[in-house]
C-alpha cells in the first residue's frame, strides 16, 4: 500500500510539495545567486531558472535526502551550463590539485600581525566584504560561498559542484586566502594598521 | 604501536584546511599531524589562530550575504510554477498499469473443490520533461 501511494502521488500532491518543502530557501538561493552571477538581473533570471528546472525533475528527487543541498546543485550547474561570461574557460585551472598543498609556503605569523588581521576584518564595512568575495576567481567563489555562509561540508560541496573532495578542500585553502589578502588591502586603504601584511612578509621563513 | 612518521611545521600548515574542516582523517598523514601537534606549540598557535580566523570570516560572510529576495520575484516564480502545473507543459506523465488474475480450480479424487486465485498487479509511471519553454 505505502509504495502504491507513492507510486501514484498526483502531479497535484507533487506540486504542492514542492512549494511548500522548496521555495522557502528563495532568500537563501538568491542571495548566493547575487554572489555566483555579480547583479540583481542575473541573480533574479538564475533563481527563477533554477526553480523552474528543479519543478521540472522534482520527480527525481528522493525523498528524505537534502532538499537543500538538492536545489544548491541545480542552482549552481544552472550558472556554470548557461551564465558563465567566459564560457571558454576551463572548470579546473591546470595544476589547480597539485601545486596548493607544498607551494603555499606559510610560516608562523607574529602576535602582532594576527591580532591586527583580526581588528581589521572585524571593522569592515559588508560592502568590502562582498567586494572582496566578488574579486576572487569564481571556482574559490562558489566553494567559498557554499562551505561559510551556506554551511555545506567538503563532501556536500563536491556533489554541488561536481568535482573531487580533493579540489574542493584546495579551492576552499586558496579561496579564504585570497580573500583574507583583499580584506587586508581594504583594511589598509582604510587606514587599518598594515603590520598584518608586514609582519607576515618578514615573519616568512623564519621557521620550516 | 605502528611508527609514526616526523613531518615538518609547513606540512601541517598546509593541511590546516583540513583541521578547519574538521575532517583531519581525510588529510594525507592525519596521524602525523596529530603528534606533530602534540609536541609543536608554536604550530597549535598557528592553527587556533586560523581557526579564529576562519570563525570571524565566516561570521562576517555571513553578516554581509543576507540578501532578501525581491517580493516581485517571490511572486513571478509562484505563478511560473502555477503555469507550469496547470499548461501541461513541464512533465508529461504515462501511466502503464498492469493487471492479470489467474484462478485455478482443481478438483481431486474425491470431488472436493480446490480454488485458487493469484493476481499480479503493476504499475509503473514514466515522466518525460518538456524543455521548451
Amino acid at each position: 500500500m505505502a509504495s502504491k501511494d507513492l507510486v501514484l502521488e498526483s502531479a497535484a500532491d507533487r506540486n504542492s510539495r514542492f512549494e511548500r518543502d522548496a521555495l522557502v530557501f528563495m532568500d537563501q538561493l538568491y542571495a548566493a545567486a547575487l554572489r555566483y552571477t555579480k547583479n540583481p538581473e542575473d541573480a533574479r533570471d538564475l533563481v527563477q531558472d533554477t526553480y523552474l528546472k528543479a519543478f521540472n525533475s522534482f520527480h527525481q528527487f528522493e525523498e528524505g535526502t537534502n532538499l537543500r543541498a538538492w536545489l544548491y546543485r541545480v542552482l549552481t550547474t544552472t550558472f556554470i551550463n548557461s551564465y558563465r561570461k567566459d564560457q571558454r574557460r576551463p572548470q579546473l585551472a591546470a595544476g589547480e590539485l597539485e601545486d596548493w598543498q607544498v607551494a603555499e609556503a606559510q610560516s608562523h605569523t607574529s602576535d602582532l600581525g594576527k591580532s591586527a588581521e583580526m581588528e581589521a576584518l572585524e571593522n569592515l564595512p559588508d560592502s568590502d566584504i562582498k567586494r572582496a568575495l566578488q574579486e576572487i576567481p569564481e571556482e574559490f567563489r562558489i566553494a567559498v560561498y557554499l562551505a561559510d555562509v551556506e554551511g555545506f561540508s567538503y563532501k556536500e560541496i563536491a556533489d554541488i559542484v561536481g568535482v573531487p573532495g580533493g579540489t574542493v578542500m584546495s579551492r576552499l585553502h586558496r579561496g579564504r586566502k585570497l580573500l583574507r589578502e583583499k580584506l587586508a588591502d581594504y583594511a589598509k586603504e582604510l587606514g587599518y594598521s598594515t603590520e598584518a601584511k608586514d609582519a607576515k612578509k618578514s615573519g616568512k621563513g623564519e621557521k620550516s | 604501536m605502528s611508527h609514526i612518521e616526523e613531518i615538518p611545521c609547513i606540512e601541517v600548515l598546509s593541511s590546516v584546511v583540513f583541521i578547519i574542516e574538521g575532517v583531519v582523517e581525510d588529510s594525507r598523514n592525519p596521524q602525523a599531524i596529530e603528534s606533530h601537534l602534540n609536541s609543536c606549540a608554536d604550530c597549535r598557535a598557528e592553527v587556533e589562530h586560523e581557526q579564529a580566523m576562519h570563525t570571524l570570516l565566516q561570521d562576517v560572510l555571513r553578516r554581509s550575504c543576507d540578501e532578501k529576495a525581491p517580493e516581485d520575484l517571490h511572486r513571478s516564480i509562484h505563478e511560473q510554477l502555477l503555469r507550469q502545473a496547470q499548461g501541461g507543459a513541464g512533465v508529461t506523465e504515462v501511466v502503464t498499469q498492469y493487471s492479470m488474475t489467474e484462478i485455478s480450480i482443481e478438483i481431486d479424487e474425491f470431488g472436493n473443490v480446490e480454488h485458487r486465485e493469484i493476481q499480479i498487479e503493476q504499475t509503473h509511471v514514466q515522466h518525460f520533461i518538456d524543455d521548451e519553454e
